[in-house]
C-alpha cells in the first residue's frame, strides 16, 4: 500500500442556515468526514428566527448522539432535555379515547407468531383479557410517569422498549454549534442576499452576503427551513404538495410552566381543527396548536390552545405557516436540502429531527468525494434521492392514519379527512389488519409493526380475524400466558423510579437555565 | 356474515415442490384444522438432478423438524459454501459467491470501502481472500460457524441434495404428517361455471374437492395457466440460455465443498458435488448450440465421463399473478428461474413463507391474494435481477452468447443499483431481497466492476490501522481454515459418508 489521501483538493461544503438541521448536518459532517478532504462553512443569520420549539424525537436521535460521542447527562442537562418512551393520543379515533403509540414491543411472539395475533384469538374465544396497550411495558411505564434505562437482558420485559428524548430544540442547535465549531466548522453571520449560479452548469457558485462578503463552495446544503432558499427558490425544485391529505396549515406554539407530573411521554390531543401538543421539557412545557386554516379560525384556535394550557403562558402564542408535501428532489445539483427546506410533515409522530437524521447520515455516506468528485455525480444524486423519497413517502402513510381513521362525526375537518380518498399503499394496509391482524412489514423507513399496530388498533380498528398459525398454541396456555405477561410487566413497573427522580438524579438542569456564554459570542 | 372456513387444500404436482409445500402446509396449519391432499403426478426428475439450496432453507427444515445429519444421510447429499465461476478460456479471472461475509468491520464500519481504498492504493489480494466462507471452501474444508467465527462475520452454507431422494425423504415425512395422497397420470380441473373458481381435481373418474389449490406442476403450469389462462411474463431478454441438460458424473474423489460454474463461449456448465455423484448441468441458447455439441462439451468441460443426460427448456419468466382465484402456484409454475444461481428451491420457500402469513381463513381472501402477488411480485424481480446482472455484467468474450447477455437493458432497479454502485460501491437498499450486500458486492466485484469512489468516511480511519486489521483478517482467516475439517472428513463423521455406501 502507499500513501493514504493527503494533499488532495479539498472540497468546499457551505450549509446554509442555523437552525437544528443545519448543526445537525455540520456536526455529523465534521464527525465523520476527514478535515483535511472536507471543508465546511455554516452561515446563518441571528436576523431570521429558527423555527425550533420544544422539540420530541424518536429513538434513533440517541445513535446519532453516540456516533457524534455526545456524553447524554450533558446533552439532556443543557437542552433541559426529559425522557420519552411514547406519544400519548387523545380523543384522536373518537372523542374520550386514549392510547399510546410506545418506542416499544406488545408482548411476545410465543410460537413465532406475531403477538396481536394471539390477543385477537383471545378476545374473539372470549378468553378474559385485557386492553392491548396493558400489554406494552413502554406504555405501562407511561401510564406510572416512570423511567429508567432499557435493561441489556433481552429475556428480560423491561428490555422491551427504547427511549427519545424531549428537548428544547434551539439549545440543541446552539449545543450542536459549540461542538461543531469546537471541531472546525466554520460558522460565519450573515444574511444571505443574493445566489448566484455558475452560467452553464446552473450549480450553485456563490453567495454573497448582506455584509458584503461572499462565499463560494463545491456542494451547498441548504438547511434554509420553509424557504427553501437554494433547492426551492434558486434550482426551481417543484413541489409535491400533500394537503389534500394532510390538511393542515398552521401552527401556534407557546410554551407554559411546568406541573407535576413530569410524563416520559408526548402528548397530541385531538381538536376540532387539528390537534395540540405537548412536549414537557425540564423547565417548561411546549405547546402547540397544529390546525387546518380551511376548518377553524386562528383567533379560534389560538383561544383554544390557550384554554388548554395546563400551566401559566410564557409567551403568546407564535404563528407559523406550511404545506405538507416535499419536493420532487432533495439533490439537484450541487444542492442538497435537508430538514424543512425539502419537505414537510407536520410533527404528530415526531419525526422531523429524524427525517434530518437520515438524510444527514445519507449525505455523509453519498457526499462527492473532492478531486475527481467536484464533478457532481448524478448517480449519487439519484440514490439519494431516492432514499428520501422512501422515507418521506413512508411516514406521510403513517401520519395519514391518524386522520382517515376516526369516527368524530359532525365535525368538518374529521369528517372531511374520513371521507377522502387516501394512497392505495395506505387503504390496503388498513383493511388487512382489520380483516386479519395483519402488520405492515418493511425495511427500510419509518415504522416498524408494533408502531402501525398501536395506532391502527388505537384508533379503533380492531381485527376480526387472525393468523391460523396461532392456533398451534393450546388454547388453555394462552389465559394463563397472557395473564402472566401482564402480571410481568405490572410489577416490573411497580419498582421503576419516576421520570422526574430519574432525572434529578442523572442530568438535573440549573433551576434557571443561564444563558451560556458561548450562546452570546 | 363470514363464508365458510378454508380447510381443505388440495396440492397437485410432483417432485420437492409437491412434497416440501404439502408438509408445510400440514405441519403449520394442522392445528388450526386444514388437511392437506397431495395430488402426484409423475416424477419428472432424473437420477442426475440436482437441487441446489440456499442458507435460508435450514429455518424451513427446522420449521418441519428435519434434523440435518438424517437428511444427509438419506439424501447423500453434500453441504456447499457458495458457487465459484470460472471462465473455460482463463481470459477472466475466476470469483467467488460465498454464503458467508466478506471482511470484518474495521472501525465499526463496513469492510467493503477499506479494501476499495487499499485496492486503489495497490492491494492485489481479492475481495474474496476475505472471505473465511470461500477461503475454507476453496481449501476443501467444511466451514462449521462457532462462537469466533460469529465475531468475524456471517457464515453459512446450503446444500446439493440429489433431487429424486430429496422428494423421496420430503414424501415419506408428509406422509407421516397426515397428508393425504393421491397418485393420478392425468388430472383436470372442475371449474365453477358460476365463479370461475377451481371446484375439484378430477383424477380420471376420482374427483378431489378443495377449497384452496396449489399448483406445484412446474412449468406445465396446470391449473394457474392451463385452467386459470393467467399469462406469463417473459423475461427472455434477460436471459440468454433456453435449454438445460442435465447429467451424471462420477463423484469426486475429494468432494469440494462448493459448485463450479464453467462460462464458455456458448453456455455455461456447472458442477454440483453430492455424496455419490457429480451432478452436471450445461446451460446454452439452442439456436447457438445443438443438444448433442452440448453434452460434449459439458463432458469435456467437467472432466467426467457423462450419463443420465436430460434436456429440458429453460424459458425464465413470472406468471402475472401467483395467487389467482382460488389457487396459488409456487416454484416453477409461479416464475421460472435461470438456473445460474439455483434459485429455484429458494423461490418454493418464499411461496410458502408468505401463503402461510396470509393463510386464508375464509372464503374472502382477495386483500390477502392481492397482498401476496405484490409480495411475491417483488421477491420474484429482486431475484430476477441478482441474475441478470450475473448475464448483463459478463466478461466472457465476443461469443453471440455472452454478447447478446451484454447487449440486454437491465431492469431499471438493477440499472440503478449498478449505477450507484459504480459510484460509490454501496448497494442501494431494497425490498424483498434474497441477497445480502454481501452477495452483490461479490457478483459486481466478480465481474469486475470497480466502483469510482469509495465511501469517504473512512478516511478517519489511520492507514496503518486499516493495514494491520487486514492483516489480521488474513490471520486470522488461515487459522480458522486450518482448524475446520475437510468437507470429506466432516461428511464421514456427520453423517456416515463411505460407510453408508452399504445402505
Amino acid at each position: 500500500m502507499q500513501t493514504d489521501r493527503t494533499d488532495r483538493a479539498t472540497l468546499k461544503v457551505v450549509i446554509v442556515g442555523g437552525g437544528t438541521a443545519g448543526w445537525m448536518c455540520a456536526a455529523a459532517l465534521s464527525r465523520l468526514l476527514d478535515a483535511r478532504a472536507y471543508e465546511i462553512t455554516l452561515v446563518e443569520s441571528d436576523e431570521i428566527a429558527t423555527v425550533g420549539v420544544g422539540e420530541a424525537t424518536l429513538p434513533h436521535i440517541k445513535t446519532f448522539n453516540d456516533m457524534l460521542g455526545i456524553n447524554e447527562t450533558q446533552f439532556m442537562r443543557e437542552t433541559q432535555g426529559s425522557f420519552k418512551l411514547g406519544i400519548e393520543f387523545r380523543d384522536w379515533g373518537v372523542m374520550g379515547a386514549r392510547y399510546v403509540h410506545p418506542f416499544g414491543t406488545f408482548g411476545e411472539p410465543w410460537g413465532g407468531v406475531d403477538f396481536q395475533h394471539h390477543w385477537v384469538r383471545a378476545r374473539l374465544a372470549g378468553l378474559k383479557t385485557a386492553p392491548l396497550q396493558d400489554y406494552s411495558y413502554a406504555v405501562a411505564a407511561c401510564r406510572a410517569n416512570a423511567f429508567e434505562f432499557p435493561n441489556e437482558d433481552d429475556k428480560s420485559i423491561r428490555s422491551t422498549f427504547a427511549y427519545a428524548y424531549h428537548f428544547d430544540a434551539s439549545l440543541y442547535a446552539q449545543f450542536l454549534r459549540r461542538w461543531s465549531v469546537a471541531r472546525g466548522v466554520k460558522r460565519i453571520e450573515g444574511l444571505v442576499q443574493e445566489v448566484v449560479q455558475h452560467g452553464e452548469t446552473g450549480h450553485v457558485a456563490t453567495l454573497n452576503l448582506k455584509s458584503g462578503a461572499s462565499i463560494s463552495g463545491d456542494l451547498f446544503i441548504d438547511c434554509s427551513g420553509f424557504r427553501s432558499l437554494l433547492l426551492g427558490a434558486t434550482m426551481k425544485v417543484g413541489w409535491q404538495d400533500w394537503s389534500k391529505w394532510l390538511p393542515c396549515d398552521r401552527a401556534l406554539a407557546v410554551p407554559c410552566d411546568r406541573v407535576d407530573p413530569l410524563t416520559p411521554y408526548t402528548r397530541s390531543t385531538a381538536q376540532t381543527g387539528g390537534w395540540i401538543w405537548r412536549i414537557p421539557l425540564q423547565h417548561r412545557t411546549g405547546n402547540g396548536y397544529v390546525f387546518s386554516s380551511v376548518f377553524i379560525e386562528e383567533d379560534n384556535a389560538r383561544d383554544t390552545l390557550l384554554a388548554q394550557l395546563d400551566g401559566k403562558a410564557q409567551a403568546e402564542p407564535k404563528l407559523l405557516r406550511f404545506q405538507a408535501g416535499r419536493r420532487e428532489q432533495c439533490w439537484a445539483g450541487n444542492v442538497v436540502a435537508i430538514g424543512l427546506a425539502s419537505g414537510f410533515l407536520e410533527p404528530l409522530e415526531s419525526t422531523s429531527i429524524h427525517m434530518i437524521q437520515a438524510a444527514v447520515i445519507d449525505l455523509v455516506n453519498l457526499i462527492p468525494t473532492p478531486g475527481e468528485g467536484r464533478r457532481m455525480d448524478p448517480r449519487l444524486a439519484a440514490e439519494f434521492n431516492r432514499l428520501c423519497e422512501i422515507q418521506y413517502d413512508r411516514v406521510r402513510d403513517f401520519l395519514v392514519l391518524h386522520y382517515t381513521a376516526n369516527q368524530r362525526r359532525g365535525e368538518a375537518l374529521w369528517d372531511y379527512v374520513r371521507e377522502m380518498p387516501i394512497p392505495d399503499s395506505l387503504t390496503q394496509k388498513m383493511a388487512l389488519f382489520e380483516e386479519r391482524a395483519f402488520l405492515p412489514d418493511y425495511k427500510y423507513g419509518l415504522f416498524s409493526r408494533d408502531s402501525w399496530l398501536s395506532v391502527l388498533e388505537g384508533q379503533g380498528l380492531m381485527p376480526k380475524r387472525y393468523d391460523r398459525l396461532a392456533d398451534r398454541l393450546p388454547i388453555e396456555d394462552l389465559e394463563e400466558k397472557l395473564r402472566d405477561l401482564k402480571a410481568r410487566i405490572d410489577s416490573n413497573v411497580s419498582t421503576m423510579s419516576s421520570q422526574a427522580d430519574f432525572i434529578s438524579r442523572y442530568c438535573a438542569s440549573a433551576a434557571e437555565p443561564l444563558a451560556h456564554p458561548a450562546a452570546a459570542e | 356474515m363470514m363464508s365458510a372456513p378454508i380447510n381443505n387444500v388440495v396440492v397437485v404436482g410432483r417432485d420437492v415442490a409437491l412434497w416440501l409445500a404439502a408438509s408445510v402446509l400440514r405441519t403449520a396449519l394442522a392445528a388450526s384444522g386444514v388437511s392437506v391432499t397431495a395430488v402426484e403426478l409423475p416424477s419428472q426428475l432424473r437420477p442426475g438432478d440436482v437441487q441446489a439450496t440456499l442458507p435460508a432453507l435450514e429455518a424451513l427444515h427446522n420449521r418441519l423438524r428435519i434434523d440435518e445429519s438424517a437428511l444427509l444421510r438419506a439424501t447423500r447429499g453434500a453441504f456447499t459454501l457458495g458457487q465459484n465461476f470460472s471462465d473455460v478460456s482463463g481470459a477472466t479471472p475466476a470469483f467467488f459467491h460465498a454464503h458467508g461475509s466478506y471482511g470484518a468491520q474495521i472501525d465499526s464500519r463496513a469492510f467493503f470501502p477499506y479494501w476499495l481504498k487499499a485496492k486503489g492504493l495497490g492491494l492485489t489480494v481479492a475481495l474474496e481472500d476475505f472471505s473465511l466462507t470461500a477461503a475454507a471452501a476453496k481449501h476443501g474444508r467444511m466451514l462449521i460457524p462457532d462462537d469466533e467465527t460469529e465475531v468475524y462475520g456471517r457464515t453459512d452454507y446450503g446444500y446439493h441434495l440429489p433431487a429424486l431422494a430429496y422428494a423421496g425423504y420430503l414424501k415419506a415425512l408428509a406422509v407421516r404428517q397426515g397428508v393425504e395422497v393421491h397418485q393420478a397420470l392425468k388430472v383436470a380441473a372442475v371449474l365453477d361455471p358460476e365463479t370461475g373458481d377451481i371446484q375439484a381435481l378430477d383424477l380420471e373418474g376420482q374427483r378431489i374437492d378443495g377449497q384452496l389449490f396449489i399448483d406445484t406442476t412446474g412449468a406445465e403450469a396446470l391449473l394457474i395457466g392451463q385452467a386459470l389462462g393467467v399469462a406469463r411474463e417473459s423475461w427472455r431478454t434477460h436471459f440468454p440460455a433456453d435449454r438445460v441438460l442435465t447429467a451424471s458424473g462420477p463423484a469426486m474423489d475429494s468432494i469440494p465443498s462448493y459448485a463450479e460454474v464453467r462460462a464458455w463461449a456458448r453456455g455455461w456448465v456447472a458442477l454440483h458435488p453430492s455424496q455419490t455423484q457429480t451432478h452436471v448441468i450445461q446451460t446454452y441458447a439452442s439456436g447457438l448450440c445443438g443438444d448433442e455439441d452440448a453434452l460434449a462439451m459439458a463432458s469435456r468441460i467437467s472432466g467426467l465421463t457423462l450419463s443420465e443426460a436430460v434436456v429440458r427448456a429453460s424459458a425464465p419468466g413470472r406468471r402475472a399473478a401467483a395467487w389467482a382465484r382460488n389457487c396459488v402456484a409456487l416454484g416453477e409454475a409461479a416464475c421460472a428461474f435461470d438456473p445460474i444461481h439455483g434459485v429455484d428451491l429458494h423461490a418454493v420457500q418464499v411461496g410458502l413463507v408468505h401463503l402461510l402469513g396470509l393463510f386464508p381463513v375464509t372464503g374472502e381472501f382477495a386483500l390477502e391474494r392481492a397482498e401476496y402477488n405484490e409480495a411475491m411480485r417483488s421477491q420474484f424481480e429482486r431475484l430476477r435481477d441478482f441474475q441478470a446482472a450475473h448475464y448483463a455484467l459478463n466478461r466472457y468474450g465476443g461469443s453471440a452468447f455472452w454478447t447478446r447477455a451484454r447487449q440486454a437493458a437491465p431492469p431499471p432497479e438493477l440499472a440503478h443499483k449498478i449505477a450507484a454502485f459504480r459510484a460509490r460501491g454501496d448497494i442501494p437498499p431494497f425490498e424483498d431481497e434474497t441477497f445480502l450486500a454481501d452477495s452483490w458486492r461479490a457478483l459486481l466485484t466478480g465481474h469486475g466492476v470497480t466502483p469510482d469512489t469509495y465511501a469517504p468516511m473512512i478516511d478517519l480511519t489511520p492507514p496503518e490501522q486499516m493495514k494491520a486489521e487486514f492483516q489480521r483478517v488474513l490471520g486470522f482467516i488461515k487459522a480458522q481454515v486450518q482448524r475446520q475439517p475437510t468437507h470429506d472428513l466432516y461428511l464421514q463423521s456427520f453423517c456416515g459418508h463411505e460407510g453408508a455406501a452399504h445402505g
